[in-house]
């Protein structure tokens, strides 16, 4: 009961005032980034990071976290809304979820997500709670072999497998990998690829990196191709007594519980992320449904929407397993969170859990309370988040780009940073116009500096002996793994993009995968055709 | 014969607004020309009219017997410089739009179209209120 | 919102020639071929016991080499990049080199004007500069958003989180820090 000992210790810190107006705070700002387009939960966190200057470490953490869940929760909602799904782990929820909307049941879908999230959540952040400690206590008794194993296993998945292409993602984690290079070397203070220049010295900040690569790499990409044209909302309506009617409840606890037990593993390890359990989830609640109910999949079917909204926010938690016990982190926001962990000097690795137990407790202990947070405000809260949406977008970037600058100049306080911004963000806008996926550099990014101190380790250990690295027990169980989750993960992917592509077949929902908002006059959310009668278009 | 300029919004102060036009229409025994326009700027856009806002207004508008065309576009041009600049170039003798409540500060943020209209047109603005 | 909208590959290619896509995938490898040239140039001390500042350098630099390589490959017969989507993305647009370059240019002025001008007024710039290239209008209520921005900006990170933003004109109300 030791552990449980120590969470109890986590909630009185979290359930300070100042901490729960800090968790506050985290979970509206990440719902709104949530809702808002452009704007993901990594990028909010990186045009955050300015505030670990005058923060404590448990406040910041405090408020990153809340961003983390709070992004889960606001995606959901612009999907059921919008039609054009936030995220890439809330485009099923969109399939359901609009015509949902559509059908005059949107409150019941908004409602089903954020029960369902709340459930997910609550009950992943328990797995979490016990599981964590376990992994934990494993971790610290492995040595740099084992532990040059795991980042390989991070590398790779991250690499090769959370984009569309797999040369793409590797050649993204290379670049990641030989920025973090540049500076003196950490073992023998030797200069590397600064080419004389006293502003490589101290290398680049991994701040400045990804803030460029998420933030200014974006605006550029957007603004590269503004889509013209806005997108129908469709309003809620009903009262607090249509949100969730006893039918609903009776039809959506069980996909809740399905999705989390889903998600939880998915998200755990390391093999693509919240989408897959998102689809997972979604396929298993259609081949369930009997009846009746199956018939509304691709109509509006609710479990579509409580299952993959539950199996998202478990995923979410399920993530933040290798990352507080590993420091392993496998997702791009859970990369920017470990950064957080660095500004503050606290040592990122199997140690963490150990050396820094009241801070992890504290962040466990506040995703709890975030969690409530989320389930009380958000349905309140639709409202504003509606006219979030309507922020023009000219307004959204140039915001995007004064954060950036400003987290850029406050890491050492000079204007080469704004300039070296530029450059990145430059690099970023071609990553994205070239399919190339942005996590893998950050990844290799932060990981770089540790796995090649824990390398040269390892080798220092065995004399130079490569075939050591694979020697250990441990080590070598962690490679098979890492053979099985690229099997596992191939052959999910496989699955995903039939079942995406027989959804794009069925016609009316391809807009959904592909994302794509309506056009003037063949808007999302028309139901009945227009009369062209005595009307002009002039779409100029 | 002569011509009004409606500013529409898809919503009840639009309604109340093609109404009162409608009589203005009847009693000048003029043409209603109804816009609705967007910059498409922002994600989503509570005043702009999708297909079957527009196509309802036209039922209503038919209904009345008065004639009429309804301009619905995408345009680079804000709400107000579309209806004034529309209006200069059918020579319409009468602007109607809608007039919402704003509190001062809410007009300093956002900027009113009504008052650049109100402003800028060079014929008669009729503004409506909500009853 | 939509850094991660991943295309799953049955997204529209960028539009156009592949000759960027071929550039930056050669890019790719010449960073690959510099790492090994100025890693050449790393000094390695005698009395080092592992493996030396110098080969991991050469790890990552082969990587890129054989991954720009295999990139160049691709491209070359026919395989292109899917671009990232998202809900401001409009794929099938034509790219915009003209309001990119006026993004870039603002954010460089930028830089260049935070010492002379200070934090608030350089941003404030930035921000009415970067709308004004996205086509915000009308053009006041842009002035007045950025000027507004600025100063909660420097207000909150300056004064109340104690960031060391210089404040520029601003230096004499003790509420903006300095």
């Amino acid at each position: 009961m030791d552990n449980f000992f120590l969470l109890m210790e986590g909630f009185a810190t979290a359930m300070q005032p100042i901490y729960l107006l800090f968790a506050l705070g985290g979970v509206l700002v990440g719902t709104a980034v949530g809702v808002l387009p452009g704007i993901g939960p990594a990028m909010t966190v990186a045009l955050l990071m300015p505030i670990t200057y005058s923060l404590e470490p448990t406040a910041a953490i405090i408020v990153f976290a809340g961003i983390y869940y709070g992004g889960m929760y606001g995606g959901s909602t612009t999907s059921i809304l919008l039609n054009t799904p936030g995220e890439s782990s809330s485009i099923v929820t969109a399939l359901e979820g609009n015509k949902m909307a559509k059908a005059g049941r949107g409150a019941a879908a908004l409602a089903t997500a954020a029960v369902g999230s709340f459930v997910a959540g609550t009950i992943a952040t328990v797995l979490l709670s016990f599981v964590a400690p376990y992994v934990a206590a494993f971790a610290v008794q492995i040595g740099p072999v084992e532990y040059v194993a795991l980042m390989v296993v991070a590398f790779l998945t991250v690499g090769a497998l959370l984009g569309s292409s797999v040369l793409r993602g590797l050649a993204s984690l290379g670049l990641g990998l030989f920025i973090a290079l540049v500076g003196f070397d950490a073992l023998t203070a030797q200069q590397r690829y600064t080419f004389g220049s006293p502003f490589l010295a101290d290398g680049i900040d991994v701040v400045l990196v990804a803030v460029a690569l998420f933030a200014v790499g974006e605006a550029l990409y957007v603004a590269s191709r503004l889509r013209h044209g806005p997108i129908k909302i469709i309003p809620v309506t009903g009262g607090w007594t249509s949100w969730l009617r006893k039918e609903d409840l009776r039809r959506s606890w069980k996909p809740w519980l399905r999705g989390t037990l889903i998600g939880f593993p998915v998200g755990t390890i390391p093999a693509g992320g919240a989408d897959v359990a998102t689809f997972l989830s979604y396929a298993s609640e259609r081949k369930l449904a009997k009846g009746e109910h199956k018939q509304q999949f691709g109509k509006g079917a609710i479990e579509g929407v409580a299952g993959p909204e539950a199996a998202n926010n478990a995923a979410a938690a399920g993530v933040l397993v290798p990352l507080l016990t590993l420091g392993i982190p496998t997702t791009a926001t859970a990369a920017m969170m470990l950064v957080a962990f660095q500004r503050y000097q606290i040592p990122v690795g199997p140690q963490l859990f150990e050396s820094n137990s009241t801070l992890v407790w504290a962040l466990i202990a506040s995703l709890y309370v975030g969690n409530l947070m989320l389930l009380v405000l958000n349905l309140p809260l639709v409202g504003i988040w509606v006219k979030i949406l309507q922020i023009p977008r000219p307004y959204l970037y140039a915001g995007i780009l004064v954060f950036a600058v400003l987290g850029a100049f406050s890491v050492n306080f000079t204007p080469i940073d704004v300039i070296i911004l530029l450059i990145v963000g430059i690099l970023g806008f071609f990553m994205r116009r070239y399919g190339y996926p942005i996590a893998p550099m950050v990844v290799g990014l932060i990981l770089g500096p540790i796995f090649e101190s824990q390398l040269r380790r390892s080798l220092a250990i065995s004399q130079g002996d490569p075939v050591a690295l694979v020697q250990s027990p441990v080590a070598a169980t962690i490679y098979v793994v890492l053979v099985v989750i690229f099997a596992l993960s191939l052959l999910l992917k496989r699955r995903q993009r039939q079942f995406e592509a027989m959804v794009a077949a069925n016609g009316d929902a391809a807009d959904v995968v592909r994302g794509t908002a309506a056009v003037p006059g063949a808007d999302a959310a028309v139901v009945t055709p227009a009369d062209p009668h005595n009307r002009e278009d002039t779409d100029r | 014969m002569s011509t009004i300029v409606v500013g529409y919004v898809p919503n009840a102060l639009g309604e109340a607004t093609v109404s009162q036009a409608v009589e203005e229409a009847r009693r000048r025994e003029a043409e209603l020309v109804v816009i609705n326009t967007t910059r498409a700027d922002r994600l989503v856009n509570p005043a702009y009219a999708d297909d079957e806002d527009v196509s309802k207004l036209d039922a209503l508008l038919r209904a009345t017997g008065v004639p009429f065309s309804v301009r619905h576009s995408i345009s680079e041009a804000t709400a107000a410089e579309e209806v004034v600049d529309t209006a200069e170039e059918l020579g319409a003798e009468l602007i109607v739009i809608g007039l919402r409540h704003r509190t001062p500060v809410g007009k300093l943020i956002m900027g009113s179209t009504a008052q650049t209209i109100l402003l800028s047109a060079r014929c008669n603005v009729l503004a409506v209120k909500l009853p | 919102m939509s850094t991660s909208v991943q295309n799953t590959g049955s997204g529209t290619a960028a539009p156009g020639k592949p000759v960027g896509e071929l550039v930056f995938a050669l890019i790719i490898v010449s960073i690959g071929v510099l790492g090994f040239v100025a890693g050449a140039g790393i000094q390695t001390p005698p009395s080092a016991s592992d493996i030396g500042p110098r080969a991991f350098p050469f790890a990552v630099s082969a990587l890129l080499l054989v991954v720009g390589a295999g990139l160049v490959f691709q491209v070359l017969r026919g395989h292109r990049g899917a671009a990232d989507e998202g809900e401001d993305v409009d794929l099938d647009a034509k790219t915009d080199w003209l309001t990119v370059g006026k993004l870039a240019g603002f954010v460089l002025l930028h830089a260049f004007l935070i010492v002379p001008l200070g934090w608030p007024l350089a941003a404030a710039l930035l921000f009415f500069g970067a709308a004004w290239s996205l086509g915000a209008r009308p053009w006041w209520r842009n002035l007045i958003t950025a000027v507004v921005l600025a100063l909660v900006l420097q207000f909150v990170f300056a004064g109340l989180l104690g960031v060391s933003l210089p404040p520029g004109f601003l230096e004499r109300f003790g509420v903006f820090g300095g």
